[in-house]
């Protein structure tokens, strides 16, 4: 029942997906729905593809309202192997946005840009983020585990909350930017559980 | 799990400890019996929750379309300045490209999210399209200072008065600092024509200092000051084309005319006439109000050729 599109049960995707995806759409077009699925796609191939060179089995695909999610038993992994794997999502944004800019032009300004946009978000220092995963695995291989756990609590904590408070000002004052409204609902609920000690509950993004 | 990696990473410890329990423990009910488990039931009751508001907006948008029109206009204004997207994108992908600087990026980033040019808004810059300063217009505003036109105070009788206006603007403004879309010609309508209600002019075509804004823009129109509620006679015979309300027109409608014209009714409380019919010299088509950018119940009246502004006030005074 719950997997709609079940690909040999390893991708699920939540009905909250679906909405979201609709009323983006109806939105902004099909055709900026594909850029920005495009990008995310790129994103998750980067990771998928260091687990792989690495050897780890991936168990499954879930993408939810707040992004897709890369099942994978990581248990096995050294530091800087999953420090590789988390940083491949981001790097493949990045790799994708400067071979498109090198021949010049901006025919493909737009999907540049979403490839960016969604490399920097996910890189802030919060813990569904791959920035948050980032910062705990350095912090965790300088100085064990516990220090990166404190780490990120408190980075995480802290930037999500002000990240989301700066959101709602900004969209109270200008009365608009539905948009965002995600975004900040996510961050608060982010911030919230890392303050509250239970960041690590959550698993990759 | 060994003792090796037990010490190693709290979290993934604790998630790896629960998820093939977990795991497993739902495959087996589901195998054995048919009943959910706590998981299962979330994910269904998150399912028919989506379900429900999709079936309940459809529902809504066909049974009571009434009430959708009024949510949908609740929803317009955080809709209309919902981010652009696609421009945001575009703004960070040039600047990566190196085509714009990063403090224009930002601004563009800005302007995109918080304040997107909506229909209504790019309207709004196209009619009241800032100008360049000249010398020209200073010498015009000097003289604007020193004589305040009768027109905005007083307008009891206003052709007489509003006659010697429009003498003024045509000798003051020269080419260099109209408008490109202006003419300021007397145009010959070859057809019957009245004005769409019989009102005290509030306002000339021309440069104006605006009344919201406060900055001197080109008025594109003839203001009428009526009481909220009275009737807005069509122009002339047409076909409405436009119905619509934007942040500065309000609620607005367009009819357009033989030869190329355009007449257009904004500020109104009600617009009555329906986009594409054929309406008669004369007939109702909408109410005064005071919608839109506004400071009190008037017409504001524009008249258009092939999409040139002409000065209404010739015909509107010829009644």
């Amino acid at each position: 029942m719950w997997r709609l599109c079940d690909l040999r049960g390893r991708i699920r995707i939540s009905p909250g997906f679906c909405l979201l995806t609709v009323w983006f759409a109806l939105d902004n077009g099909w055709e900026l729905l594909g850029t920005v699925l495009g990008a995310a796609a790129l994103h998750e191939l980067g990771h998928c593809l260091v687990l792989r060179l690495m050897g780890v089995p991936i168990a499954g695909l879930r993408i939810g309202v707040f992004g897709a999610e890369l099942a994978a038993d990581r248990r096995g992994m050294s530091y800087p192997g999953e420090l590789a794997a988390v940083l491949a999502g981001p790097g493949a944004n990045i790799l994708c946005a400067v071979l498109l800019t090198l021949p010049g032009g901006t025919r493909w300004a737009v999907f540049t840009g979403a490839n960016l946009v969604l490399c920097v978000f996910n890189l802030l220092p919060v813990r569904p983020l791959d920035g948050g995963r980032a910062l705990y695995l350095l912090a965790a291989w300088a100085a064990g585990p516990a220090a990166g756990e404190r780490a990120v609590r408190w980075a995480g904590g802290i930037t999500a909350l002000a990240l989301s408070a700066a959101l709602a000002f900004v969209m109270a004052r200008t009365g608009g930017s539905l948009w965002l409204l995600p975004a900040a609902a996510g961050l608060l609920a982010a911030g919230g559980r890392e303050l509250a000690g239970r960041g690590g509950d959550l698993k990759y993004s | 799990m060994t003792s090796r990696q037990a010490g190693r990473r709290i979290s993934t410890i604790a998630a790896a400890r629960r998820r093939p329990g977990r795991a497993g423990a739902r495959r087996a009910v589901r195998r054995k019996e048919d009943s959910l488990s706590a998981g299962e039931r979330r994910r269904l009751i998150q399912l028919a929750a989506c379900v429900g508001i999709f079936i309940l907006l459809v529902a809504v948008k066909l049974l009571l379309p009434g009430r959708m029109a009024q949510i949908n206009q609740f929803l317009n204004g955080p809709m209309e300045q919902n981010v652009d997207v696609r421009a945001v994108f575009s703004a960070v992908g040039r600047a990566f490209a190196g085509e714009s600087d990063v403090g224009g990026a930002a601004r563009d980033v800005y302007q995109a999210v918080f304040h997107p040019e909506v229909p209504g808004e790019i309207l709004e810059t196209a009619v009241l399209g800032e100008l360049p300063e000249s010398s020209a217009m200073d010498t015009l505003r000097a003289y604007r200072d020193a004589e305040e036109p009768p027109a905005e105070t007083e307008d009891g009788g206003q052709t007489g008065g509003e006659g010697q206006a429009s003498t003024l603007a045509y000798v003051l403004y020269s080419d260099q600092n109209l408008p490109s879309n202006v003419s300021l010609e007397q145009a010959i309508l070859d057809f019957d024509y009245r004005a769409p209600l019989s009102g005290a002019l509030s306002s000339n075509f021309g440069y104006r200092e605006h009344p919201v804004e406060g900055e001197e823009r080109f008025h594109y129109g003839v203001d009428l000051a009526a009481e909220t509620g009275t009737e807005i006679c069509c122009f002339a015979d047409g076909t409405v084309t436009a119905v619509g309300e934007s942040s500065s027109y309000g609620k607005y409608c367009i009819v357009t005319h033989q030869g190329g014209y355009t007449t257009l009714y904004a500020h109104c409380s009600r617009v009555t006439a329906s986009s594409g019919t054929a309406v008669q010299r004369g007939q109702k088509i909408a109410e005064v109000g005071e919608t839109g950018m506004a400071t009190g119940p008037h017409l504001h009246f524009e008249l258009q050729r092939d999409g040139v502004y002409l000065n209404p006030i010739y015909y509107v005074a010829a009644v």
